[in-house]
């Protein structure tokens, strides 16, 4: 058969009209009108290292939900335009803090006070997902930004900041670092400001004062906190400025490291990096004993919510109905290493056995997600990253107050 | 044909050109007068104070200026010079040239993000090539932390982007150098000039339109380095790291949608001063 160029380029409009159409689509080619259970969700995070325990629950679920997972930063940046969409995101999570509260000016929440399933959270666990009186979005996940302890090499437990840099010379002697810290990982950075502050601070708000301007970076009190960092900066492990997280995961997971500056978050990466030794929380206390009012720092995120701009709101009020029962929360929990804001859940993972005690400890909520403009809070960390670089708290001080008056 | 039938070819990309570039350049200009977040319905008129703080009252942005300008003049200098050394050396056809063209044009190919990831492993300060090399030649107290080093860190991206891109560039300066009548190198080498005064008299002048050429592009790249600066310092990248491109997404990202838009319109005057500056540059330089 021949074919003329008439025909062949006939041929080839209409395979390109097909694949559009196709594409437009989506996967699936799945329509589903509003108010419909029925069709797959999109259920959107950033957390891709528990994709493989959200899959068991789905499949043992029977829920049709899609993972639509990006990576923490970029969520951060860009997950509420796509909400906004409607079409990723039937039911999602937020951080606490800034994206929390943009997502609830922007009307993509779906108010869940009354509904049944807000009753099988600890109450005083998901105040961060509620605003003006509504239950807006529950968090999930039940994490503590305080410091990693290996215990095979981290044996006291100090009560305050001289006990602290004995601790770090007692480690040094030893040969390792005391301190692994992701100085160079702008969102793993900062998680040591947060035990750095909650002592030092004059009122729990304190950072918060400072994006609206009751405080000062300049302060005595936020000084003290960099001139703090100046102390630990022979701690820290070589290049501690440039060093991502996954280097300072590294070298704690190793045993090369006596801490490691970030959180229980990264509890499970540290074990999928084969360590054996036993893991405990250990804060700096940067205070004398009688003046420290915290031991350590915890935070609630990972806030589920419905999208209101979302077709599908039901289907996504059930898989958060899943989520948000005792076992399944379990399922989760064991099986990424994180404690949960849900109540009765049986934690039978060894370290969060091992870091139960916590859950009943005098922790801070954290403060560094007081800040609601971004600009200001990478400002405010920046000064502590720059200290560890080699400036003086106060010129870093100045330079981050200048930012803030800007920004703010 | 008729003349309405050629101007209907036209039309699907003039229609795309419209709703994708156009479009959102003038709602650009407009956004920019306002404090739209970028998802309330309403918004406030602000006139020209976006702009006005864009230019004198933000640090992060002159922050943002000034380590864009210094990333452009390593990169527009490092890149040309060494594509232009590796074209001359490379141009002569043979077995081993054509292999060591492909080597060096390699990195090209690869996408930003892979680039970002190998260069995150050189520049590591504890388990990096970089270090490692040093250490194990004795030359341990030149030891850096790279990327975490603010006053230097924008140029050790730069020596990223100059081993990606280089390559590229190299091509272009190679079809620029097979383009010289070989009869201007019988004249010199009769009138008796070694090789640099062939390079200096003959090729270097010859290849003026490529250098305009690589100049420009590699301008445009460094103003562009968006996704390889994000890959190498995270989202959102520290004040050493952070580029004009970077700081627009940043605050786009911090929901000052119009305010973004009139650091947008900064950036792409930069971009225009720049570039004329580099036309007067390169004219003054050829005669």
């Amino acid at each position: 058969m021949t074919m003329s160029r008439r025909n062949l380029l006939g041929l080839a409009a209409g395979t390109g009209a097909a694949s559009l159409l196709a594409a437009c689509a989506g996967p699936g080619g799945e329509s589903t009108k509003p108010g419909e259970t029925g069709g797959e969700i999109s259920f959107a995070h950033w957390r891709a290292e528990d994709k493989d325990v959200f899959e068991q629950i789905i499949k043992d679920s029977k829920l049709a939900v899609r993972q639509d997972i990006s990576p923490s930063n970029d969520y951060q940046s860009t997950a509420l335009q796509k909400l906004r969409g409607g079409t990723v995101g039937d039911a999602f999570t937020a951080f606490r803090g800034a994206q929390f509260l943009d997502i609830a000016k922007a009307g993509v929440w779906t108010d869940l006070t009354g509904k049944p399933l807000t009753q099988r959270y600890e109450p005083a666990l998901i105040t961060a997902g509620a605003q003006d009186g509504k239950q807006l979005g529950v968090p999930y996940q039940l994490v503590f930004n305080t410091p990693l302890a290996n215990r095979d090499l981290v044996t006291e437990t100090p009560k305050d900041w001289d006990g602290f840099l004995a601790l770090l010379d007692t480690l040094k002697g030893k040969g390792v670092t005391p301190i692994a810290w992701p100085g160079g990982d702008a969102a793993n950075a900062g998680q040591l400001l947060n035990v750095m502050v909650v002592n030092n601070a004059p009122t729990d708000d304190a950072l918060g004062r400072i994006e609206t301007g009751e405080a000062k970076v300049t302060d005595d009190w936020f000084l003290t906190v960099l001139k703090q960092y100046q102390q630990l900066t022979p701690y820290f492990q070589k290049g501690a400025t440039g060093t991502g997280s996954d280097a300072a995961l590294a070298l704690f997971a190793q045993g090369k490291a006596g801490l490691l500056a970030t959180g229980s978050f990264q509890v499970s990466g540290v074990r999928k990096l084969g360590a054996k030794f036993p893991i405990d929380l250990l804060a700096p206390i940067t205070t004398t004993a009688d003046k420290a009012r915290y031991e350590g720092v915890f935070n609630a995120t990972f806030i589920l919510g419905v999208n209101a701009k979302s077709a599908k709101q039901d289907a996504a009020l059930a898989w958060l109905d899943r989520l948000s029962d005792p076992v399944v929360a379990g399922v989760y929990a064991n099986g990424t290493a994180q404690h949960v804001t849900v109540k009765g859940v049986e934690y039978t993972n060894a370290d969060l056995k091992a870091l139960a005690p916590w859950l009943s400890r005098k922790t801070a909520l954290a403060p560094r997600f007081q800040f609601s403009n971004l600009d200001v809070r990478g400002a405010v960390e920046n000064a502590a990253v720059q200290v560890v670089g080699g400036k003086s708290p106060e010129q870093a001080a100045e330079a981050a107050q200048r930012v803030v008056d800007q920004k703010r | 044909m008729s003349r309405r039938a050629l101007y209907l070819f036209a039309a699907p990309a003039l229609a795309l050109y419209g709703g994708f570039f156009l479009l959102p350049a003038v709602q650009g200009l407009r956004y920019a007068t306002t404090d739209w977040d970028g998802y309330s319905p309403a918004f406030h008129d602000v006139g020209a104070a976006n702009l006005t703080a864009v230019v004198s009252n933000d640090d992060l942005f002159r922050n943002a200026l000034t380590n864009n300008l210094k990333f452009l003049l390593v990169v527009v200098l490092g890149q040309t010079a060494l594509a232009l050394l590796l074209a001359v050396l490379l141009a002569a056809r043979g077995r081993g040239s054509t292999w060591l063209r492909a080597l060096f044009f390699l990195p090209t190919v690869l996408s930003s993000v892979s680039v970002a990831f190998i260069w995150k492993f050189v520049y590591d300060p504890n388990f990096g090539l970089a270090n490692a090399v040093l250490d194990a030649a004795g030359l341990d107290r030149f030891e850096s932390s790279y990327l975490g080093d603010e006053s230097t860190a924008i140029l050790w991206v730069a020596v990223a982007q100059i081993w990606f891109h280089a390559g590229q560039m190299m091509i272009v300066y190679i079809a620029g150098i097979n383009q010289i009548p070989e009869e201007l190198y019988d004249a010199a080498r009769t009138d008796g000039a070694g090789r640099w005064q062939q390079f200096r008299h003959v090729t270097w002048p010859m290849v003026a339109p490529a250098t305009a050429l690589v100049v420009a592009y590699t301008t445009l790249q460094s103003f562009k380095a968006f996704d390889l600066i994000l890959g190498l310092a995270g989202n959102p990248p520290r004040s050493g790291l952070d580029v004009l491109a970077t700081r627009i997404y940043s605050t786009f990202a911090n929901s000052q949608l119009g305010y973004a838009a009139a650091e947008s319109i900064v950036f792409m005057a930069a971009i225009a001063v720049v570039t004329f500056l580099q036309n007067r540059a390169a004219r003054m330089a050829h005669g």
